[in-house]
């Protein structure tokens, strides 16, 4: 027997047993109908695909999450840039100052942008003088917006990273041999550097759309009345009513979602530059 | 089949590993000793390390605590091999019912419990307490979900469940989320029975209505607190429990129960199908409803006492605002028993308003 394989067998049973047989659990309770004499039946997929709000929810959570992606993409993508390109040293520190923000709980951060963010806080403070706003409140704490802010906080790291990555990597040969053949800025950007770092704007996009779908902290501690997304109704299933098995089927849904758009963004990836 | 074996052995280890967890660690000391087996909410003044204490004392005997993180768990655990091992549980209405049909509880004899003359009236007459005029659970600790307001904001009269409704105060309500709270409270607006509401649809409406007067929803208590602090609410529904230790750390909060009347919650002791301990058990309730336990609980901001003894020694301006008197726990809906299918559709419809 081969000896490689061996060594990464126990991993492997440890995936199957707390990642691949729990998901399979999962996927059988969806199936499963409520009360004392539980059998096999479609109804919770089809409660769900029924009942408009829940498809409302859950195209409202896909929207969120493509716009946090984009603006991690708009943010993350000039600073990867400046950290690979421009600058020489301090690397290490604004590596160091992106990681930082992560050995904070989720929680205490979005407890943090509540009180950036609130009528009367620091952050209309601010705005307030230099003249920014007038005397109206901030109004920006309980919309969408402050949701929004407070994911694009918490996943732009990952795509600063990725894209960092694909940036160091690139050849600067490349980038010169493109200005001697007289191309210009625009041009050695928009034909060699940002092909060049596909790869990383496509995993960086996959690590930070798929997590941002599953959130349910941020909505309901910063998204007021209008929070609730799909993360949130599976919560509540959950731990309000125990209602695993309609849980479950949205879980798998949600899933289902993930897995199709690593697809879509995988296709992207491989694509001929 | 190396690797295999290799699996099995893994998985063979993580058994006897999980086995180790799941039994219970016995000092040598107390051998011989009498052991009370109590599922209870963690730091919830039955395991207050004094009190236990004092009964191990008085009793000779060990009491051993377990901790559950939801009634749902703790029915979970009497029916999976917890008859016969655990003696006392704390449930409340949202399982009694369905644990008294399983036949998971013992019924207990009232005439043995010394302090049992002292309960609130109200309380004894629970129905999920009691089936075929045989008691099994007692009453402990009670609260409310009522109405809290800043004082230094607003200055009128605030009596009515309505002020949640009143658009003079757009933007400054916190509702609650949650599907049980959210029914209550529409219903109790709409005049209809909280704990089996008439119309759904009006309560839907009712509820639709609210959302767009509230600042947020809030969800734990913390999370009250924080914008209650940060002047971001000024009225809301709040825990009288909570309610009255904001109050005590200074803040200028008001606990109101509204005239329409409020949502009520019970905690109960019940003692577990052939306790070997019944005897024991028995003594323990009485212990908990004793006068001094439950003074000093409330004191050290426990939740309201079923004794009414304990009142005549607190402040008179705690006990008004908290309602410990018969008239107000009169007006209290106390949160009944509801089926999972019943439970399903109020959280649906609680979704449905959120999503809108």
């Amino acid at each position: 027997m081969n000896k490689k394989f061996w060594l990464v067998s126990p991993p492997v049973l440890l995936l199957i047993a707390f990642c691949v047989i729990p998901l399979f659990i999962m996927v059988y309770f969806s199936f499963l109908s409520d009360g004392a004499d539980p059998h096999l039946t479609l109804s919770n997929y089809l409660d769900f695909f029924q009942k408009g709000f829940y498809l409302k929810l859950t195209w409202k959570t896909i929207s969120t999450s493509l716009i946090v992606t984009i603006i991690c993409i708009l943010i993350g993508y000039p600073m990867a840039y400046i950290m690979a390109k421009v600058i020489n040293s301090g690397k290490t520190i604004i590596l160091i100052a992106i990681i930082i923000p992560f050995w904070t709980s989720q929680l205490v951060r979005a407890y943090s942008w509540q009180n950036l963010l609130r009528d009367g806080g620091i952050l209309e403070m601010i705005l307030r003088k230099f003249h920014l706003i007038g005397s109206e409140p901030l109004g920006i704490l309980f919309t969408q917006t402050a949701v929004i802010i407070a994911l694009v906080h918490i996943f732009f790291p990952y795509m600063v990273i990725t894209i960092y990555m694909s940036l160091e990597k690139m050849d600067h040969s490349i980038i010169e041999a493109s200005k001697s053949l007289n191309a210009g800025p625009f041009t050695t950007f928009w034909r060699i550097i940002l092909p060049l770092s596909k790869p990383g704007i496509i995993s960086g996009s996959i690590l930070v759309f798929v997590p941002s779908l599953g959130v349910f902290v941020e909505p309901r501690i910063l998204g007021g009345t209008k929070g609730s997304v799909i993360g949130t109704v599976i919560e509540d299933q959950f731990f309000e009513i125990y209602g695993w098995n309609f849980g479950a089927a949205i879980a798998f849904i949600l899933l289902m979602i993930v897995l199709i758009s690593i697809a879509i963004l995988s296709k992207f990836a491989k694509e001929e530059v | 089949m190396l690797k295999k074996s290799l699996g099995l052995i893994i998985i063979f280890i993580l058994l006897i590993v999980s086995a180790f967890g799941c039994s219970s660690s016995k000092s040598s000391t107390d051998k011989g000793k009498k052991e009370l087996v109590i599922v209870n909410w963690k730091d919830y003044g039955s395991d207050d390390p004094a009190v236990v204490k004092e009964f191990e004392k008085k009793y000779n005997v060990k009491i051993t605590h377990q901790y559950m993180a939801s009634e749902e768990e703790l029915l979970t655990k009497l029916r999976t091999g917890g008859v016969g091992k655990i003696d006392l549980i704390l449930p409340n209405a949202s399982i009694l019912p369905v644990a008294i049909k399983e036949n998971l509880l013992e019924e207990i004899d009232t005439t043995k419990l010394s302090n049992y003359q002292y309960i609130f009236d109200q309380f004894k007459k629970l129905p999920e307490n009691q089936k075929d005029n045989k008691v099994y659970a007692v009453p402990w600790v009670w609260g409310s979900t009522g109405l809290a307001y800043n004082s230094n904001e607003i200055k009128e009269n605030v009596d009515t469940v309505n002020i949640l409704w009143d658009k003079k105060y757009k933007g400054k309500i916190a509702f609650r989320d949650d599907f049980n709270d959210a029914v209550m409270t529409a219903a109790l607006a709409l005049g209809q029975n909280p704990n089996n509401p008439s119309d759904l649809n009006a309560i839907k409406k009712k509820l639709v209505e609210q959302k767009q007067l509230n600042r947020t929803y809030w969800k734990t208590g913390d999370e009250f607190s924080k914008l209650f602090a940060g002047k971001q609410i000024t009225v809301g529904l709040m825990w009288s429990g909570q309610a009255a230790a904001m109050k005590k750390n200074g803040e200028p909060i008001n606990y109101v129960i509204p005239k329409e009347g409020a949502i009520g919650w019970v905690d109960n002791w019940a003692i577990v199908k052939d306790s070997k301990n019944y005897d024991l058990a028995v003594k323990f309730i009485d212990y908990m409803l004793s006068k001094k336990f439950q003074e000093d609980w409330v004191k050290k901001g426990g939740p309201n006492p079923v004794n009414i003894e304990v009142t005549k020694n607190l402040d008179a301006e705690f006990v008004k605002q908290m309602g410990i008197n018969e008239e107000t726990i009169a007006k209290l809906h106390f949160i009944s028993y509801h089926s999972d299918a019943e439970k399903k559709q109020w959280n649906e419809m609680w979704q449905e308003v959120k999503s809108q």
